[in-house]
């Protein structure tokens, strides 16, 4: 990138001290990698606690996302916002990693409603927040449910990112909404 | 709960979410020990340590180029001719000079020296004339380099104490 866009990204989507950062990692310093961690790490971990639904699955695919983004960051340009780029790196890594880790048994069987059943008699057991309801939910559906209704995906972008139909992206956020609207009635 | 209602309850939730979240143990550790394993990294610390060998190379290669050079430019026969035969022969002047200044003082042993002295003088100027011919002959300018060098040892010999003839 010539520098008049390095200029225009800067100005666009991140603070000079972000864009600076940014630019020594994708240089190698491993000490700005830290501290972009450190910049980061909370709304990464987050976004993994609420695709995986749980603590050790999520520290599992933060780390495997910062993993990758020290090989993929060079092909961050500045074309848009860095926050929005590394959402949807860490959104895919997260997905691939679950993919990964799903036994075949588990894709045979479709055992997470069951999982999902054991989840629902927790949250009408007791009164939780929005996000232990949301990590309750089935995989797929909790996992349109993040992309869609907190990230802000379309459900073409998740059907891609996925791997599913945009109709069974659009199914699985309907079912999420209903499994929601029944333990929140609840709380 | 009707559907207006949970829909409103749910927006206002979702605003509601924090979007950060912190794990409950340092994951950088983990981190940073695969980073130090990937291979970004190692061809980063590849590149620096062929670079370094590269300049070692370029600098081996380099050092042999200009032994090389020197060597095949400091054959005598290549830097002979008057240059070097005019180099020889101030260098000896100078010498020989410091020698007879050095002696002036000191009776010579013989009467005749200096027409040694003068003798081999003109054995020397009749090789630089040979040597204007042939620049690169070898075996002229050892015979220069001999002459020169019996004149120095005339020189010392004439005004050197008997007892250390002996």
């Amino acid at each position: 990138m010539n520098n008049q866009g390095n200029v225009a990204a800067q100005n666009k989507f991140a603070t000079k001290t972000e864009w600076d950062l940014i630019k020594a990692v994708q240089d190698g310093n491993k000490q700005a990698y830290h501290m972009l961690y450190q910049q980061y790490i909370g709304r990464v971990y987050g976004l993994c606690y609420r695709l995986t639904g749980d603590k050790m699955l999520a520290e599992d695919t933060t780390q495997e996302v910062f993993i990758q983004l020290w090989r993929k960051i060079g092909n961050y340009k500045g074309d848009s916002k860095f926050s929005t780029w590394l959402h949807t790196v860490a959104s895919n890594i997260t997905i691939s990693y679950l993919r990964k880790q799903k036994s075949w048994i588990q894709n045979i069987f479709n055992i997470e409603d069951s999982v999902a059943m054991n989840a629902e008699a927790e949250a009408s057991s007791c009164s939780v927040d929005l996000e232990g309801h949301i990590i309750r939910l089935p995989e797929r559906a909790r996992i349109v449910f993040v992309l869609h209704a907190i990230e802000g995906y379309r459900h073409d972008d998740i059907a891609t990112m996925t791997g599913m139909a945009v109709g069974s992206s659009k199914a699985q956020f309907h079912r999420a909404k209903q499994l929601l609207k029944e333990w929140m009635g609840n709380d | 709960m009707t559907n207006s209602s949970f829909e409103q309850k749910l927006e206002k939730q979702l605003t509601e979410i924090k979007e950060e979240k912190q794990p409950e143990k340092d994951l950088w550790q983990g981190i940073e020990l695969a980073l130090t394993h990937d291979p970004r990294l190692q061809e980063t610390n590849t590149n620096s340590l062929v670079g370094k060998k590269l300049h070692l190379l370029v600098a081996t290669v380099a050092v042999f180029g200009l032994i090389g050079w020197l060597s095949l430019n400091y054959q005598p026969n290549r830097l002979s001719g008057e240059d070097l035969v005019r180099a020889l022969s101030e260098q000896h002047v100078k010498q020989k000079e410091a020698l007879l200044v050095t002696f002036q003082d000191q009776p010579a042993l013989t009467e005749n020296w200096q027409q040694q002295l003068s003798e081999l003088d003109d054995a020397a100027d009749a090789i630089k004339m040979a040597l204007k011919n042939e620049p690169n002959n070898m075996a002229l300018l050892r015979m220069l380099q001999s002459v020169h060098q019996q004149q120095i040892n005339l020189i010392e010999r004439v005004h050197s104490p008997k007892w250390s003839q002996i």
